[in-house]
Formats: structure tokens, sequence, C-alpha cells
């Protein structure tokens, strides 16, 4: 048995050892380029990164050279997590918003970036996302999305329709459309909790409870989710109710965007992430902003950071992948970045100009208001009742009638007394 | 048989392999995941310790935690019930059909048909339902699944249908084990076919009829994949389809807002197990050796 074993082995051996060599000499040749590897849970971007905004990287830094490696969504922080106890993290980590990166931070994940010049193009709020609880920046933002209203162009035309920038002007324009019969109002089903909380209550509240004077008023308790701002944003969230779809209560988020995409529907809240889809049926398709409550008020739009890139405290290039987190704020990576995935938006002051025009309107939106972040994933959720799950809880009973908006209101406000001790 | 050392070689030689298989990946993590629930991880720099039946406690007495776990367990309940009411009697019904010989030749095809949904993917069922019942595109105006009190129901139905061939099939071939002779000394002796089903055949299948209720009861505790596939993992509406499968997934690897807690979902993971085994114990112990075997 043994001898007969013996020449496959010595000649896996050989060829194991031939190509180890040949790999030995491939790294030799470009002894002088650094190599990076950056960690990230957009697995449908590889082709993305590999072929377009990397290649771009190298042609600036000849000298470095940057492999993407991408981990599964779902898999992705467990991964991370055991990379970093294992001791071979990727030098550049894309950073989760808020609270799962704030215990990585906690952890010692990250080197503080404090005085990278990348970090100048950027508004402290949308900084805040990934800083520590020493207030300093740990991740370089990437992208943002958008919430919205997306309408139909030709059911607006036909019904002789404006786009509404008040309350009181959406709801009468939902009531036109219902009166005429033809079309649904709202493309909008209660199935799925979390896009009631993310595209509907976190889009139109803002206005009501002024953004991040609300948002922070809750983490620091100054204000509470029964004070009059927060009850008047969730009875904007009940105004919509009659113009839903018959049998909403069991229509999903796929339903709702196939119903729009059909031109059966006039209306639909949704994320910016959902362009192409709404879209790709060759709809006339505009976008507005969460309708203020009176005339004459500041707006609110909902920014959701949903990426960043941090450098590794592990990192033996450091160096090297400073320049590579400076290069994030060029045009030469955000114009490539913000074109290939319409429906991500550049963080940076200066926005990029963007080809899709839908995501150009989406990003027009930004201009005139004050941006802010979903209410409840911050600091919020990260106890047990989690405010961001019982809120989309809250808003589907609110819909299927078993709660009003200050039934809804006090008991969120109670179960998130039950575990959470105000920052301030 | 004389057993001498070299049959008893032979039998460690040949059960060893699967043992090792069960021991590994059926036995050990059951055992530490026991083992889990006994401790308390959530501080990295202290590292595990040990907080005997802390978690326990935290699961029945938090009001959040215990409320979401009773009402998974209620439902889980009515999940097991509707099975138990439905399948069951509809699966015997069909069993018995297969084998009166009214089918005649068709029976063949009938099994098959029958059987099919249960070979199909759990995700395929609940989407084409999905589609079926959905108040926009399908045929019920009413939105089953939206509501607290008919989407569990609803659900568990889908169920039923996928998985009827299960127990048919059982009962099936138990039927078809019955000798002739015995159903003809029946039809002698003037027994007619309602008679004879369940004089006769019901009580020899017994025991076979006692094990799919078990079997049953033993899916419906474990179930997880229809309802994930239709409503996530913190099934809606208001938690009204949520049962300890779901519970339990929710609780170990998180869901979008709740942050995964090892420890709490191993928790979770053993109470169900011994739900499981008290009730299963209790059924061989007192219940199957009362449901006699008849010698034939």
């Amino acid at each position: 048995m043994r001898s007969r074993l013996a020449p496959i082995a010595a000649i896996a051996v050989t060829a194991m050892g031939l190509a180890l060599a040949g790999c030995a000499g491939g790294g030799a040749d470009s002894g002088d380029t650094t190599k990076l590897v950056l960690g990230s849970w957009r697995t449908e971007d590889i082709a993305m990164w590999e072929d377009e905004i990397l290649p771009a990287f190298h042609e600036a830094n000849p000298d470095i050279e940057v492999e993407f490696a991408a981990t599964d969504t779902n898999d992705y922080n467990a991964a991370i997590q055991s990379q970093v106890a294992g001791g071979n993290a990727p030098d550049l980590i894309t950073c989760r918003p808020f609270d799962v990166n704030r215990a990585w931070i906690e952890d010692g994940y990250f080197d503080d970036l404090t005085g990278l010049e990348a970090l100048d193009s950027f508004t402290p709020t949308a900084l805040a996302a990934w800083t520590g609880a020493d207030d300093a920046p740990y991740c370089v933002p990437v992208a943002s999305v958008l919430a919205g209203f997306y309408y139909n162009k030709a059911i607006f035309d036909e019904l002789g329709l404006e786009v509404p920038t008040t309350q009181a002007e959406f709801v009468d324009v939902l009531q036109a459309v219902k009166d005429n019969g033809k079309y649904t109002p709202l493309a909008l089903g209660s199935a799925d909790g979390w896009q009631l909380a993310y595209n509907v209550l976190y889009s139109m509240g803002p206005n009501y409870w002024k953004g991040e004077e609300g948002r922070l008023g809750l983490i620091d308790g100054t204000q509470k989710l029964t004070d009059p701002d927060f009850v008047a944003a969730f009875q904007a969230v009940d105004d919509l109710k009659p113009y839903l779809p018959s049998g909403f209560e069991a229509i999903t988020y796929d339903d709702m965007g196939q119903l729009f995409n059909l031109g059966q529907a006039a209306i639909i809240p949704d994320g910016s992430w959902n362009i192409n889809q709404l879209t790709s049926t060759g709809l006339d398709v505009g976008v507005f902003g969460a309708p203020v409550p009176e005339a004459g008020d500041q707006r609110y739009q909902q920014e959701m950071p949903d990426m960043a890139i941090g450098l590794s405290a592990d990192s033996k290039n450091k160096e090297a992948a400073k320049v590579f987190l400076n290069w994030l704020t060029s045009d030469d990576f955000l114009s490539i970045f913000v074109n290939k995935l319409p429906g991500f938006f550049a963080m940076t002051t200066d926005a990029p100009s963007y080809d899709n025009p839908l995501a150009q309107e989406f990003s027009d939106l930004k201009t005139d208001a004050e941006l802010t972040p979903r209410l409840a994933l911050d600091r919020l959720s990260a106890g047990t009742p989690p405010l961001d799950d019982e809120i989309w809880v809250a808003l589907q009973e609110m819909y299927a009638g078993t709660l009003t908006p200050d039934t809804a209101t006090a008991q969120l406000q109670a179960d998130l007394e039950s575990w959470y001790v105000p920052a301030g | 048989m004389k057993r001498t050392a070299t049959s008893y070689r032979y039998l460690a030689l040949f059960v060893l392999p699967a043992l090792a298989v069960y021991v590994l990946f059926s036995v050990y993590p059951l055992i530490s995941s026991v083992f889990l629930s006994f401790f308390d991880s959530d501080d990295k720099a202290a590292g595990q310790q040990f907080i005997g039946f802390d978690n326990y406690v935290y699961l029945f007495t938090n009001p959040t935690t215990s409320e979401r776990f009773w009402n998974a367990l209620g439902n889980n309940v009515e999940f097991f019930l509707i099975h138990l009411l439905v399948e069951l009697p509809i699966g015997l019904l069909m069993a018995a059909l297969l084998t009166s010989g009214v089918l005649r030749k068709s029976t063949g095809a009938y099994r098959t048909l029958l059987f099919i949904p249960a070979t199909l993917s759990v995700v395929i069922v609940g989407f084409i339902w999905r589609l079926l019942i959905s108040p926009l595109w399908g045929v019920v105006d009413f939105p089953l699944l939206g509501n607290e009190l008919t989407a569990l129901p609803t659900i568990s139905l889908m169920s039923v249908w996928q998985y009827i061939g299960i127990p048919m099939i059982f009962l099936y071939t138990a039927l078809l084990a019955i000798p002739h002779d015995i159903l003809e000394a029946a039809k002698i002796d003037g027994a007619r076919g309602w008679t004879t089903f369940w004089k006769i055949k019901f009580p020899l299948i017994a025991p076979q009829f006692g094990l799919i209720v078990i079997l049953t009861y033993i899916w419906t505790f474990n179930g997880f994949d229809i309802i994930y596939a239709l409503n996530g993992s913190a099934p809606g509406p208001n938690y009204s389809t949520d049962i300890l499968g779901t519970l339990f997934y929710r609780t170990f690897f998180g869901s979008s807002g709740q942050v995964a807690n090892l420890d709490l979902g191993a928790t979770v993971a053993t109470v169900i197990f011994f739900i499981i085994l008290v009730v299963t114990a209790v059924y061989f112990f007192v219940l199957q050796r009362r449901l006699k075997t008849y010698e034939l």
C-alpha cells in the first residue's frame, strides 16, 4: 500500500513546491509595491471594485496595490471579528454604522484618524455614525442612502397634480388620486415592518421632531417619544392610512414595488437604493422629499450612513492605507462609485454630479434640507427590546388599528425606559 | 448465535463510523449548547463566566423576553394542534382511500400526486401560496397573512398542504402490511367497510398512528423554515406567527435591530430541547406501551 502511494505523493509534493516557487517569484518581481487588503460586505460590488475603482487607484498610486476581499453581508460582522481575533485583519475594514462599529472601536479594531486630510470633506453629522465614545473619528464615510417619495409623472400629469410640499398638500394629492378611482394613491403595505419605519416614519418624522434635535434629544434623555413632536410624526404616518391599497396588511415590500412599477400607483415611499428596480419598466418617475407640517418650515431629509472605511490597528502598512483613505474623497473615486451604484450617495460636503437623473434628483433633496439618520439605530437599539424593532411592530399595529399615535408612542417610550439609561 | 470476541469486534467496527459522525455533529453540539446556556460571555475582557441558571431566570422573568417566549410557545402549540387536527385525519383518510381498492389502477398516480408537495422546497411553497392569497394579485381579498388572528392558521395550513404526504405514506404502508386473511375473515363475519376500518384496520395501525403523532409534535416544535421563508425572523404581524424556532433564531443570530446573544440563544435552544424531550419521553413510556402490537 505504502509503496504504491509513494510516487503519487512525491509528484504532488513536487507540484506544490513548484507552484509555491512560482508564487514567490511573482511576488519578488513587484518587490516595491505595498499590498493592502480591503474587507467589505458588498459581494455584489466585487466587479465594480476590481474592474473600475481599484485600477483607477492603482493608476494614481502605482506603488500601492489593494485587494478587495468581500464576505457575504450576513457573515461580515462575524468574519471581521474572527479575523481581528486571529491576528489577520484586513488593513482596511469597511465600517458598519453606529452601534456595531462603536463596539469595534471599543475593542480596539481601528486607529484613530484624527488629523487625516480626507476628514475635512465631511460635516460632523456625516462623521457621527463612526465616531467613538471619545468623539474621535475612526472611519472615512463612503456612502449613504436616502429615503423619499417616488411619484409616477404620467399619473400626476393625467390628474393635473402638483408635487406636494406640505402635509396638507400631500393629503390633498392622495385624496385627488383616490377620488379619481383609477389608481392606488399610495403603494404602501404593512407586511414588512422595517420599511414602514425606514421609508415612512424615519422619512416624514424628522420634519416634526426637527431632525437631529429630536434624535439626539431621545439619546440624551431630554426628549421623550411621548412629546408632542413625536406624537405628531406618528399621526402624520397614520394620516396616510386611508390611501393604502385594500388588504395592505398583507402587502410586502416587493408587492409595493411591483404595484408602482406596473403604473398602478401614483406614489411610493421608498429608499434611494431601489432606483433601478422602480424605473426598470421605463416609467417616468420623479422624487420628492417628505412634506413639511406647515408651509415655510425647515425641511429635514433622512440620510442614512451606510458605509465607511477604517484603518485596522493591526495593519503593517498604515502609511499606504492612509493614502487610500485620502483618495476616497477624490473626484476620481466618487464619480466612479456613485455612478456605478445609483442610489448610493457621497457624504462629502461637495457632492459630485450624478449621471442617473433620478439619483441627481435625490441628491438635490439634500441641498436645502438638514440631514438626519434613521431615528432609532444609534444607541437606542443596543438593548432589549431594541427600539428599532419595537417601532416596526408599533407602526404595523397602528395601521392594523390596534394602536393610536398616542398609545403607540406611550408604549414605545415605556419599552425604551425599561432598559435605556440616557447618556446625558 | 454465539457471540465471540471477533463478532463483537465486527459489531464495533460497523457501528463506529455512524456513531462518530452522530456524536460529533449531533450529541456534542447539543451538550455544548446546554453547557453554553450556563455561561455569560458578553463581557469580552472577562471571558466566559459561569452564572448558573441566570440565563433561564432572565428568559422567564424579563418582561420582554418572557412575553416573547410565552407568545412563541403558545403559537407553537397552535401550530402543532392544527397539524394534529387537520394533517393527520386527512392523511389517514387518504391512506385509507388508497388502500381501499376503490381507486383501482390510479392508486399509484394519486399516491405520487399527493406526495409531490412534500418534495418541494419550503421557499417555493411559501412563495406560491403568498402569491395565491395576496390581496393585490391573488384570489383572496382579505389580508390573511396581515391579520393577527388569521396569519398563523394560514401558514399552518400551507405547511399542512405541503406535508400531508408524509403521514399519508406512513399510514399507507402500515395499512398495506395488514394480512388479507384477517380482512377476509372480517368480511365473512359480516363486517362492512366502516366497521372493518375502525375495528380491524385502525387498531392494527394504532402504534404507527401514535408514532406519526409524536413525530408531528417533534417536527412542529422544531419548525422554523416556512415561517422564516414567509415572514422573516421577527414574524409579524405583531409576532403572531412567531414560534420557538424563529424566537431561537432571532435570539441566537440577532435580527436587524436585535443584537445576537449566544448565551440566551443557547438557553432558548435548551428549553426547546426539553419541551420536546419531556413530551416524547412521556409518550414512549406511558402511551406507546399501551398501544398493543397484535401478534399476527
